[in-house]
């Protein structure tokens, strides 16, 4: 039997971690095997709906036993359906109260959170509307935040700018964002995320955009969109509320090419529209590569990882250009540029290899562009690390097919997969694919992280792509 | 899949660092290789031998959990038939467990461990076992001995006078004299056994002699007093290898000759006064920033020693270098170096996981070779009697 304390925790934290959505929550308690693996990795936040809840179930259970506890012992020696409908009583107890914990948060959301954020959301058009900056929009399945940081650093060199907080791209995020401005910015840069069908129109009739930056298409929340169709078509609703000349888009990618509308600014390794990349270098120090625009011509050393990052420093460059920002001030910004947290970033270990710790790539289009550099970068051992990719709906075994096979034709020497659902599609494709390398499969993903020096030593480098969150197995 | 036993602890001044050496060294790697059962055998301070799962966490020691383990847990008993069985007989049920081991991987420092005595117990019990033999885990834990015999193979050693426990209580005058007549001074006092620089001190004139002996006498019961090279670079090699052995980097601990390391300086503060913890690997140069004349130089000295001792499997070679006359002077050989000194191998390219896969591949080898060999052969003799 659960300990009450503890089950109750456990609850809590599981919805903490679900965002208090009601379906992730119950898929996940749904498919539980081992409550004490739940809390492996991290820890209850005690915030206070995380605490409201904890003693909403601690409460529920406790009674819920106590009472089953002396119906038993009051029915004992009548009959033995009494005795034995108490101890049905006792022990599903824990089950009643995590199904339980929902109508509380049902009714918080309802009563409480929807109406709140509706008028948040409402007032925040009008403070949209009312502002006078140049507003940006990012959409796409990935790429967006990287996107969204990079304009922002190369604007601010010269203009006033604000951006969204790190991933926060949905519509209360954005309605915070416009309480927190002062009204004097130049330039907003805004991250639009998409979970469901129409969530990008709804943020652009709030927000209003004058320019959009399209990053890419991938499989990606399509527990939500019906198809990667359905979703590309939301995405690219954003491109309905500007004229063709101030859309970017990621050309790169392969499903976006059939959106591609005339006017439309098209970025990837060749340049964006007139600014011509050329001479693109890569090393664990970041690209250099070499810009040439009617205005000018630029040198630059971005201390970014990998070649895909060429489109959108070259956009990010022509966009400058647009706002006038001088060729000293966009240099300068694009030599200041840090790796992202979790994208990419590189980190030499006491072992003496690099990491490349690209743990925040959920798309097949980042994991390919991962193993694109891991295969140029010069190392005595190439060591790649994936659990796979979540959230692929209907794609998923054709995406994980794709990504061993992706695997299997870069030079990598060691691939490490972890023990879930994702792992043995990916197998199958290695093998498919007469995969030769060492293939290792691990049953604790932290436990492996963990050590990760112990199996490294200088010459090696490790990517790590994507970590699964706590409720995927 | 085999299993192996690493055996850690012990009855030894370096206790302590033994149990690192295990656990974050060896258990760990093995576990992350997959291919064996990893077993945890300790020895304790009073030398009873304990055998659990619950070893391989080093949390049960730096929490003391281990005191109250150590109440509760059944001591083991060893069975030699054709090979080392663990026994472990529980308290109440008497119930036996037993678990045949195809390997000993030993790590324990100091006394008992890397002095042969535990080679000469896996020798009798024909496993094959990790690291050095008898002979040249005794000859290298006697800091004097090792010396001889590397001045017998050509070898550069500082030059040093010596003396047992007991010659010194006896007549502790003459041997003072016997080192101010033979010696210059700066001199180093050593314990020929001890290693992780305990009980050494550095002497600069007559009148801290007799207590540097007394310290040493305290600690070992052999002492050896040696004459400071003068313009010291120190330099260590880590080596591993059968007849074949590979050097990995040249080390260069970042020390001078007016300081040395004590315990406390190489295990508690990485290896800097006042520094911070994080044992003893954070102090030093790899690869030695020395010329490359020199550096080969070093190294092929490091590989004589080794040879000459007759090393086996892993061991670390010291050696002192006077940076003016280039002259490169053997220190001292370890046979089981602390961590293994996988941050060298590391640097070399060389995992953890390569690493005591490597290891145990020599030790297998050497058994292999060893199994050649005849042992018995008839006789007449006692048809005699």
């Amino acid at each position: 039997m659960y300990n009450p304390f503890y089950f109750s925790t456990v609850i809590a934290y599981m919805l903490q971690n679900t965002e208090y959505q009601i379906r992730p929550y119950l898929t996940w308690y749904i498919r539980l095997k081992n409550i004490k693996k739940v809390m492996y990795r991290r820890k209850l936040e005690p915030t206070r709906a995380a605490k409201a809840l904890r003693l909403f179930v601690l409460l529920g259970v406790s009674t819920q036993m106590i009472v089953s506890i002396i119906l038993f012992v009051t029915l004992l020696g009548a009959s033995w359906i009494g005795p034995f409908l108490a101890a049905i009583l006792y022990f599903t107890a824990p089950t009643v109260w995590a199904l339980l914990v929902v109508v509380p948060l049902w009714f918080g959301r309802v009563i409480i959170s929807n109406p709140k954020e509706k008028r948040l959301i409402k007032a925040s058009a009008l403070l949209f509307k009312k502002h006078p900056a140049h507003k940006i929009v990012v959409a796409g399945s990935y790429g967006k935040t990287s996107m969204k940081e990079l304009l922002g650093s190369v604007l601010s060199t010269e203009k006033k700018v604000a951006i969204t907080p790190a991933n926060k791209n949905v519509a209360l995020s954005h309605a915070l964002f416009a309480r927190r401005l002062k009204g004097d910015e130049d330039i907003l840069v805004i991250e639009l995320g998409e979970g469901k069908n129409g969530d990008v129109k709804r943020f652009c009739e709030t927000i209003g955009p004058d320019t959009v930056f399209i990053t890419g298409i991938a499989p990606a929340h399509l527990d939500q969109y019906v198809s990667l169709d359905q979703a590309a078509t939301d995405i690219f609703s954003a491109t309905n509320f500007v004229s063709p000349s101030s859309v970017y888009v990621n050309t790169e990618n392969q499903y976006t090419a059939v959106y591609i509308k005339e006017g439309y600014i098209q970025y990837n390794a060749a340049g964006a529209s007139e600014a011509k990349a050329s001479k693109v270098k890569q090393s664990l120090n970041g690209v250099s590569f070499h810009i040439k625009t009617p205005k000018a011509s630029y040198e630059v050393q971005a201390p970014l990882l990998g070649k895909h990052l060429v489109g959108p420093l070259c956009a990010a460059v022509q966009l400058a250009e647009r706002f006038s920002i001088t060729k000293q001030s966009i240099l300068q910004a694009l030599a200041g540029l840090q790796p992202y947290e979790h994208r990419m970033q590189p980190r030499y270990l006491a072992s003496g290899a690099y990491l490349i710790d690209d743990t925040y790539n959920g798309n097949i289009e980042g994991m390919k562009a991962g193993l694109a550099l891991l295969n140029d970068l010069p190392a005595k051992r190439r060591i790649y690390v994936t659990p796979g990719l979540v959230d692929q709906g209907s794609e998923t075994h054709a995406v994980h097919t794709q990504l061993g096979a992706a695997i299997a034709a870069s030079a990598v020497d060691v691939v490490v997969l972890m023990n879930n659902s994702a792992q043995p599609i990916i197998q199958a494709a290695l093998s498919a694919a007469n995969y030769s390398g060492e293939l290792r499969v691990e049953d604790d993903p932290l436990y492996f992280y963990t050590h990760i020096e112990d199996i490294t030593a200088a010459g090696d480098v490790v990517l790590l792509q994507n970590d699964w969150p706590d409720n995927y197995a | 899949m085999k299993t192996i036993a690493v055996i850690f602890g012990g009855q030894s001044a370096e206790h302590d660092v033994s149990i690192v050496t295990a656990i974050a060294s060896i258990i760990r790697p093995l576990q992350l290789t997959k291919e064996y059962d990893v077993q945890a055998v300790y020895i304790a301070k009073d030398g009873s031998w304990y055998w659990d799962n619950k070893l391989k966490n080093i949390e049960l020691f730096t929490t003391g959990e281990i005191d109250n383990f150590l109440k509760k847990a059944p001591k083991v008993q060893i069975v030699f038939d054709h090979g080392l069985t663990l026994v472990k007989t529980r308290q109440f049920t008497n119930r036996k467990t037993y678990k045949k081991i195809d390997i000993v991987f030993p790590a324990m420092h100091g006394t008992h461990g890397e002095d042969g005595d535990l080679m000469g117990l896996l020798n009798m019990a024909g496993v094959p076992y990790v690291g050095c033999g008898v002979a040249a885990s005794a000859i290298a834990m006697d800091k004097v001995l090792a010396k001889l015999i590397a001045e017998a193979h050509g070898v550069l050693t500082p030059k040093m006078q010596f003396t047992t426990k007991s010659d010194f209580e006896h007549d502790p005058q003459s041997f003072i004299d016997a080192v101010n007549k033979q010696l210059t001074y700066p001199l180093f006092v050593k314990p020929a056994h001890l290693g992780s620089s305990i009980g050494i001190t550095k002497v600069t004139d007559k009148n801290q002699l007799a207590n540097a002996l007394e310290l040493a006498a305290h600690y070992d019961t052999k002492i050896l007093v040696e004459e400071a090279v003068p313009n010291l670079i120190e330099l260590t090699l880590p080596i591993m290898g059968n007849e074949q052995p590979i050097p990995a980097f040249l080390e260069q601990p970042l020390t001078s000759s007016e300081h040395f390391f004590d315990f406390d300086t190489k295990y508690m503060n990485s290896g800097k006064k006042g520094g911070k913890k994080g044992g003893a690997q954070g102090y030093s140069i790899i690869p030695a920033a020395i010329d490359a004349a020199l550096y080969k130089k070093a190294e092929d000295v490091g590989l004589a020693v080794y040879r000459a001792v007759g090393c086996e499997g892993i061991a670390r070679v010291d050696m002192l270098v006077d940076s003016i006359t280039s002259k490169v002077y053997f220190n001292e050989v370890n046979p089981l170096p602390g961590g293994l000194y996988a941050h060298n191998w590391q640097k070399k390219g060389i995992s953890k996981t390569q690493l005591v896969q490597k290891l145990i591949d020599y030790a297998l080898q050497r058994q292999h070779s060893a199994s050649d060999l005849s042992t018995t052969f008839k006789t007449s003799y006692l048809r005699q009697f």
